[in-house]
């Protein structure tokens, strides 16, 4: 809404010169950019002495189209591989087994009674609301209205990238692998009837069910995915985030119609993950992909965005571009020649209504025209405690992996200290971050993992309390002292008298700006003068991927590994926005990749963990819950670490019940 | 030439601006959705992005010559065909508020002007004033929230967002009423602050031609007050308001990022802004060759108006 607003005072004041209009925003963004060489690190004579090393541009090779591969015959393999069972299950089924062990705390009446006010009312809205329908108690005929912040770029499969596309694509598109509440990932049981590893985790052999088809009919086969497969991996195709992962499997072979093996490159425990790809119709799509390799210039593939062929529970029966997108359920996923093979989804018609305002979204769900919604802290504690919100509407909140922290930029001379860096941590008042700014809505973070999962250190990390003397004593160690008695803390370097003086970028939101003001606050005590510079989304990417800032402020939600996190903190990855090098924790990196035995897995990333506490790259702040608004109307919302609906049965245990 | 320079000055600027197209995509919050080094490379030279600007935008206006605007980087669709999904609906809110606009402007400007300095003029002046100066994003919210919430399940009451909320095969005029319902807000909140700005500039102006000698002539003629307003008075002011008028003309078409952002409005003010925060330079460049042509028709509609309005202005 701020950049929306602050582009508007620019923007309908000048109605009458468009041209100027336009020339003045793009101007504006370009002020972005020459004021960012302000904040960049300075020259390596004055400030840093490794900055020239790191001009380098990343390593980049250039993308290769498959080797051919000689694939064993299938009878061979299985002689080789000395298969292992892997889990096949209905993330539906493990949901309703685990909530057959759990206590409800209480009648759906009295939860919908109930204003979300405390954790003992949040306790019970979840535990009351969330449940799975007993038989007949759903409504199979009812529709519900899903909120979504922006519209889609692609309804190809393979093509998507925004949460909006993972969103539609996980009710609309065909998958082998899921993950459950605790992000152990299975094959799942609707699609796959084996899976199958290799001793030596080189190979995953699957068999697909016989009973599958797409929406225009035609069988799902293990061909399909082989041909999806090579589609990915072909360099025409302008694939952006699917290839990522799949890039990792050196082949996949469909051997019949329903007996598929993916061959790996290397034995990783995180494989699993790389064979998890979306899949595209054969049938359709190999008479288009040759003519039109980019997947979206010909007529076909312009016919296909509209209308794409699914092979999940739902199809794409209506888009209206920027406004809403309507799926309605498959008769032909859930039975095939007029036998049930699956479960019915609760839902009829789901329809994505496209709202980018909070406030009309939130007016939305109080007038009962969208049934969900992701609900901002302050919508949360000040505009969602009234009758007219409870009238038709309740609340619910849980943990969610996502964390906000400072980043420190390492090659800056200010931080390539430890003890500077952990100064910063010191000077902060995360008290009155989490009290005052954040509503006491969150949670204080340590580090990179959630506390108590699997992977996190199981040391008792506590997290920073604000300390001036300890920051000033470490900041006098380091060399920061106020020489010349200017109020401002510096340092000699190269003959030179360099005062502590930079800058934090941040995104122009209103409560990231407020945590940046704090901090600047709290330094000033410090004699370290703090710019705090608020910059448009695409620009902080930008300067932070370039690694052309001193210090920002920025989240990260977590990945279903922990291994998706060594993108942040290996030597020179793309994600390592502030320079971190530490051997040992690159090595302990490749260590859990190619290590099977949870435990020790968890050993290995807990002293990552432990070592990053101690380096303090970052100046870790909170964790992010989920806050999220329901009609009284839907019932099953259950929360994961990544929020109600990204992981299965996630969206697939929503339902309503039958009208009285 | 005119056309020329400014796309030039404007492809230069965006593709100047920090970050690309893939930007956006890169900072997904889950890392496990990467995009890798490679693959980002890859895809810059799919999207012919990893040449220099100039070879670029020589390269997009070759195109343009050819009549092909190309095609949108974020929304995999030809830049034209996106322009005509949503210029549609632009038109029907800017067009209708313009409309309005002059339709009410004119009228109020005039009376304005005959009753000036007394109490009703006053007070006219001052809701204007403060109409002019009220924000139209707090104007909507309130008109959100008494329309669509307040009087929800009466008469009065109106469509929150969005276009239509019937489905594409519903009847042609259930479709067009249902439209027109759902627009009543949109250019509520569109009309009322040119409006006031309109009808204080018609007045201004009407009140520095009165003042000339031929008024005072026409008066001494014996024309009466409202006669000496209308066909003399206001005759002589439609000079400016032809220039002011030239100029709305991009406007009809350019829409508003404000309205149709907190209406979710699929017009072509959100399609720019989504565009520059996107990076999108297919559609930015193509809309800003739109708006580009636009302002000149209307320099040139305005050129040809200042002669009919005016006979001692020649066409030649």
């Amino acid at each position: 809404m701020q950049e929306v607003v602050g582009c508007e005072s620019s923007v309908s004041r000048g109605n009458m010169f468009l041209v100027i209009r336009c020339c003045l925003l793009l101007c504006f963004a370009c002020v972005g950019c020459s004021g960012s060489k302000s904040i960049e690190p300075a020259p390596p004579s004055e400030l840093t002495a490794s900055a020239e090393e790191r001009k380098e541009p990343l390593p980049v090779t250039e993308p290769q189209p498959l080797d051919p591969f000689d694939v064993p015959k299938l009878s061979d393999l299985d002689k080789e591989a000395n298969w292992i069972d892997r889990p096949v299950r209905d993330g539906l089924i493990l949901l309703r087994e685990a909530q057959s062990e759990e206590k409800v705390l209480g009648s759906v009446g009295s939860a919908i009674s109930t204003s979300n006010n405390s954790p003992e009312s949040n306790n019970l809205i979840l535990s009351a609301l969330g449940r799975l329908p007993e038989d007949g108690e759903a409504d199979y005929s009812a529709r519900i209205d899903r909120h979504v912040g922006g519209d889609l770029g692609s309804t190809n499969p393979i093509m998507i990238s925004t949460s909006a596309e993972f969103d539609i694509l996980g009710l609309t598109g065909f998958g082998l692998f899921s993950f459950g509440r605790d992000l152990e990932p299975f094959a799942t049981s609707e699609t796959v009837k084996i899976w199958q590893t290799s001793t030596d985790r080189m190979f995953d052999k699957v068999v697909l069910r016989d009973d599958l088809v797409w929406s225009d009919g035609q069988p799902i086969t293990a061909h399909d995915i082989a041909f999806t497969f090579k589609v990915i991996m072909d360099p025409r195709v302008p694939v952006p985030a699917v290839r990522s992962g799949t890039d990792q499997l050196r082949w996949v072979e469909a051997y019949d119609d329903h007996t598929l093996v993916f061959f790996h490159k290397e034995a990783l425990a995180t494989n699993v993950w790389n064979i998890n790809f979306p899949v595209l119709p054969k049938h359709i799509y190999e008479k288009t992909w040759e003519a039109d390799p980019t997947l979206k210039d010909s007529a076909e593939h312009v016919q296909l965005e509209q209308s794409p062929v699914c092979g999940g529970p739902y199809e794409i029966v209506e888009r209206k571009r920027g406004q809403q997108i309507v799926l309605r359920r498959r008769k032909n996923w859930s039975s095939v020649q007029g036998k049930q093979v699956r479960e019915r989804p609760y839902f009829e018609e789901v329809r994505f209504r496209i709202i980018e305002d909070p406030n009309t979204t939130l007016l939305a769900l109080k007038k009962g025209e969208i049934h969900e919604m992701i609900l901002q802290p302050e919508q949360w504690t000040t505009q969602t405690v009234g009758r007219d919100f409870y009238e038709r509407n309740t609340k619910a909140t849980a943990p969610e992996w996502v964390s906000f922290h400072f980043g420190w930029n390492i090659e800056t001379i200010f931080f390539r200290d430890r003890r500077v860096r952990r100064a910063m941590s010191y000077a902060f008042d995360h008290d009155e971050m989490l009290e005052d700014l954040c509503y006491s809505l969150y949670d204080p973070c340590t580090g990179i993992f959630y506390p108590g999962a699997w992977m996190a250190s199981t040391k008792n990390l506590e997290p920073y309390k604000q300390d001036l003397d300890k920051a000033e004593a470490l900041l006098d160690e380091a060399g920061w002292i106020d020489r010349d008695n200017d109020g401002v803390r510096d340092k000699e370097i190269d003959g030179r008298t360099v005062p502590f003086e930079f800058s934090i970028i941040v995104n122009q939101q209103p409560l990231r700006i407020a945590i940046c003001t704090l901090l600047k606050e709290n330094l000033d005590q410090i004699g370290i003068r703090l710019n705090v510079r608020p910059v448009e989304s695409t620009v902080l990417q930008d300067l932070t991927l370039n690694r052309k800032f001193q210090a920002y402020l920025g989240g990260w939600g977590s990945g279903t590994d922990p291994d998706t996190s060594e993108n942040l903190w290996k030597t020179g990855a793309m994600r390592n926005f502030c320079n971190y090098s530490n051997p040992e924790v690159d090595r302990l990196y490749a260590e859990g990749r190619q290590e099977f035995d949870r435990g020790k897995r968890a050993e290995k990333y807990g002293r990552i963990q432990e070592i990053l506490y101690d380096d303090q790259p970052y100046t870790w702040l909170y964790w992010r819950n989920s806050f999220y608004g329901f009609s009284k109307d839907v019932r099953g919302y259950v929360f994961s670490p990544r929020g109600p609906y990204h992981y299965s049965p996630g969206f697939g245990s929503l339902w309503k019940p039958k009208q009285e | 030439m005119t056309l020329v320079v400014i796309t030039l000055m404007v492809y230069g600027l965006a593709r100047s601006m920090p970050g690309n197209p893939l930007t956006v995509q890169l900072g997904e919050s889950d890392p496990s959705r990467k995009l890798n080094p490679e693959d980002q490379q890859r895809m810059l030279e799919i999207y012919g992005l990893d040449k220099p600007w100039p070879v670029g935008y020589v390269q997009w206006i070759s195109k343009v010559i050819q009549g092909d605007l190309g095609r949108s980087i974020t929304r995999k669709q030809p830049v034209t065909q996106l322009i005509g999904e949503r210029i549609g609906p632009t038109v029907l809110i800017s067009g209708t508020a313009l409309f309005l606009t002059w339709f009410l402007a004119i009228p109020l400007g005039l009376y304005a002007s005959a009753r000036g300095g007394r109490i009703d003029e006053r007070f006219t002046g001052l809701v204007l004033y403060a109409l002019y100066s009220f924000p139209t994003f707090v104007a909507a919210l309130f008109l959100q929230i008494i329309f669509a919430v307040w009087l929800r399940d009466t008469h009065w009451e109106l469509p929150l967002f969005g276009m239509s909320d019937l489905s594409s095969d519903a009847p042609f005029f259930a479709r067009c009423r249902d439209i027109a319902w759902h627009a009543i807000l949109p250019i509520t909140c569109q009309t009322y602050v040119v409006l006031a700005y309109n009808s204080r500039f018609i007045k201004a102006n009407l009140e520095e031609v009165v003042r000339q000698d031929f008024i005072r002539t026409a008066r001494a003629k014996g024309a009466g007050p409202w006669r000496v307003l209308v066909h003399h008075a206001f005759r002589n002011t439609l000079i400016p308001l032809v220039t002011l008028l030239g100029l709305s003309l991009p406007a009809l078409v350019g829409g508003s990022v404000i309205i149709e952002q907190i209406f979710t409005w699929p017009g072509m003010g959100r399609l720019f802004f989504e565009s520059i925060r996107e990076r999108d330079y297919p559609t930015i460049m193509g809309l800003t060759l739109m708006f580009s042509v636009l302002t000149l028709a209307g320099q040139l509609l305005a050129d040809l108006l200042y002669s009919i309005v005016d006979p001692r202005v020649n066409v030649e």
